[in-house]
């Protein structure tokens, strides 16, 4: 009878542990009001694991602009908004079948009119064929891989409406980030480039692109490997790099897909003093834990402006630091104003519908005529693709175990 | 400048010293997974999850010691020695408790009830590894001193050849203690025949947890020795180390010890050569070839499925 209870245990204890990541934590509650006085905002990013160290500062942003949006009588204090928090994140790695997961029941809810996320390329590509079917808004703070919106691999990823988007970023692409790493990289008298990626959409998107610009600008690369999921010993891959003696290492690809590792090994294997550059991926709390002393020296690009460094973001990091007394993360400030450009867009819905619950249809059409939206990453309005017009970049470097803003390159668009 | 052909070799070497030392890690955990097949013929999914579990003990012994780099004289060898112990122990005693609690009722019951179970297991461990040290890469201090040596042209770091030494050390002893020791002698017995050896007053409950309190303390010193070689850790590394080194120890003959370390041994050197001499993402994939050929022509692996004595 003993055991009979034990497997019971057992089986309870099996049921209540698995994967906790995949589920989350909604703060929205369960309102027992009516639908109706509601706008719920589905926020999809990754929020455990590796992952964890960009997602929640970014979420943060999202949460902040909602919170100050109620706070400030949001529609005439008709409606309240609440987010709809999902992580992405399965063990520990942002995962796009959790994401779509995520986009469904989002799609699923009637109150959701528009949804902010997700962070990586690789999710956004299983979730933009589901809000485009569903005629669901959707903003991205962070997705830079140019196949999202340009070019017949976007085409392809609208199955349903092949003539409508529903999918928005506020950040630049991948294209013009790996243009301004080689030039970068070249201004730094760097000639001889070892290129290794994740082989995501995103990390492969970025190595591509910055290789192509790299050869551009007279850069030689001496070879271009894929690393495979959950790897974990770069040894072997290092020492061929090392044997073809490169100025640098570029990395395509994010901190929990083994760009904080790879740096780390590169020291095991005599590559210390060997360049290190990578791509947004890597510009988070996490690399520098991971890489330990090596990530010093270590430069990667943010696709946002340096919220820190500009005056129209002042009063957002002032209001941020209050809320949740941490810095800003690489994309708090423009999950933020993409929130902002969400809410700003349901609230004239509202108003047109003489303060009745919107559609959202009225809300994507809003979102799409976005122009000039004073935000604290400067203003923001889309192109008919959905990507933003006056993006920006930042260049940063490691030094001491801090993140320095080397550069900020504004893109012509 | 040297020659390029000259240097080219040099690379090979470097490689060579790359694969055998990675090589050394899938080895010592494909002895725990060869041993309890060899014993209950049971695959034990758990046993990454256990290997990982090592990495964190070790950890929570170094933080409790207060160590957080490098250690020089006796201390060094000292904390080395109480590191790997207490991780050992530790992990042996779950592995007891594995057996105790997801294997011993099913013992005779259809093999895939186990098998299910240990796959349960492998979720619940990983699950407790989440909940006590979070989802995130966990860094692990580097306790011991990693001078490089210079053979030749060959760099050699420390902490591959601890990894390397580790590995045949402990088949070493394994095999002396199945073959030269009573108690191995009645895990043979019980790996010939369960019930026979039960009527030669063999107690096979003790003699099974026996075995997986060997393979789970070799996981546990396996875990320690990765923790320093690669600086960090996170609960879902067993996954990937585990499957591995499930594939060294068919590879080598399941079973089979001499076969798992084998078996190790050449994949990793498989893994390093692959990512040389064509391309790292094909290193899985020629693994798995290489995996799938020996099993066509020798079924029973490269040393044969000679379990603990079953010829």
């Amino acid at each position: 009878m003993r055991f009979r209870f034990l497997a019971v245990l057992l089986a309870a204890a099996l049921a209540a542990c698995s994967s906790p990541s995949t589920t989350t934590t909604s703060s929205s509650g369960t309102s027992s009001s009516p639908s109706g006085d509601t706008i719920k905002i589905g926020v999809d990013l990754p929020v455990s694991g590796a992952d964890a160290s960009t997602g929640i500062p970014t979420q943060n942003g999202v949460l902040l602009a909602i919170e100050q949006a109620n706070k400030n009588g949001f529609a005439g204090g008709k409606f309240k908004l609440a987010p709809v928090l999902l992580d992405d994140a399965v063990q520990g790695k942002h995962d796009p079948a959790a994401g779509a997961q995520n986009v469904k029941a989002f799609i699923a809810d009637n109150d959701v009119l528009g949804m902010i996320g997700p962070f990586n390329s690789n999710v956004a590509k299983s979730e933009i064929p589901l809000t485009n079917d569903a005629g669901l808004v959707q903003i991205s703070p962070s997705n830079t891989n140019d196949a999202l919106t340009v070019g017949d691999g976007a085409k392809a990823l609208r199955t349903s409406h092949p003539d409508v988007n529903a999918y928005f970023r506020v950040c630049t692409n991948d294209s013009n980030q790996g243009g301004a790493l080689a030039q970068f990289a070249r201004k730094k008298n760097y000639a001889k480039v070892f290129i290794i990626d994740d082989n995501e959409t995103y990390g492969k998107g970025l190595a591509d692109s910055f290789e192509a610009h790299f050869g551009k600008l007279g850069g030689t690369t001496l070879g271009h490997e894929h690393i495979t999921a959950n790897q974990q010993d770069f040894k072997a891959l290092l020492t061929k790099a090392k044997a073809s003696s490169p100025d640098f290492v570029f990395f395509g690809g994010t901190t929990s897909t083994g760009g904080g590792l790879l740096r780390r090994q590169m020291g095991d294997v005599g590559m210390a003093k060997v360049g290190y550059i990578g791509g947004d991926g890597i510009s988070d709390a996490e690399f520098l834990s991971t890489a330990g002393s090596l990530a010093n020296g270590t430069y990667f690009s943010v696709a946002a402006p340096d919220a820190t460094k500009l005056a129209s973001a002042r009063e957002f990091l002032t209001a941020y630091q209050a809320r949740f007394k941490q810095d800003v993360g690489a994309y708090s400030a423009s999950a933020y104003a993409a929130t902002n450009v969400l809410i700003a867009a349901i609230d004239k819905a509202i108003t047109a519908d003489g303060g009745k619950m919107p559609t959202r249809a009225e809300v994507l059409a809003n979102v799409a005529a976005t122009k000039d939206f004073a935000s604290p990453i400067g203003p923001i309005g889309f192109n008919a693709l959905g990507d933003s017009l006056n993006p920006a970049l930042t260049l940063q470097e490691v030094q001491g175990g801090k993140v320095v803003t080397v550069d900020v390159i504004s893109i012509k668009s | 400048m040297r020659r390029p052909r000259q240097r080219s070799l040099d690379v090979l070497l470097q490689q060579i010293i790359n694969g055998l030392s990675l090589g050394g890690i899938y080895a010592l955990i494909a002895l725990g997974y060869t041993m309890v097949y060899g014993i209950i013929e049971l695959i034990n999914f758990a046993h990454g999850d256990v290997y990982t579990l090592g990495t964190f003990f070790s950890l929570a012994v170094l933080t409790l010691l207060g160590v957080s780099g490098e250690v020089h004289g006796p201390a060094l060898l000292g904390i080395v020695a109480l590191t790997i112990a207490v991780a050992m122990l530790l992990c042996g005693l779950t592995g007891v408790i594995i057996e105790r609690l997801a294997y011993r009722r099913l013992r005779n019951a259809p093999r895939l009830a186990p098998l299910i179970t240990a796959i349960g297991m492998s979720f619940i461990l990983q699950n407790i590894m989440q909940y006590w040290r979070g989802p995130s890469p966990v860094p692990f201090p580097q306790v011991i001193p990693n001078p490089t040596f210079h053979i030749g042209p060959v760099d050699i770091a420390a902490k591959q050849l601890l990894v390397i030494a580790l590995a045949i050390a402990m088949m070493i002893v394994l095999q002396l203690f199945i073959f030269n020791t009573k108690l191995g002698k009645a895990m043979r017995a019980t790996a010939q025949d369960r019930d026979a050896a039960q009527l030669m007053g063999i107690n096979i409950n003790t003699t099974i947890a026996l075995t997986f309190l060997i393979g789970s303390a070799l996981a546990g010193a396996a875990g320690f020795v990765s923790g320093v070689y690669y600086g960090s850790t996170w609960f879902f590394n067993g996954f990937a180390a585990g499957l591995k080194a499930f594939t060294a120890a068919v590879l080598g003959g399941i079973g089979n010890l001499a076969g798992a370390m084998l078996g190790g041994f050449l994949i990793g050197l498989i893994e390093s050569l692959t990512t040389q001499f064509i391309s790292d993402q094909w290193s899985n994939v020629v693994v798995f070839s290489v995996l799938v050929l020996v099993l066509i022509f020798r079924p029973s692996g490269l040393l044969g499925e000679s379990l603990p004595n079953k010829v």
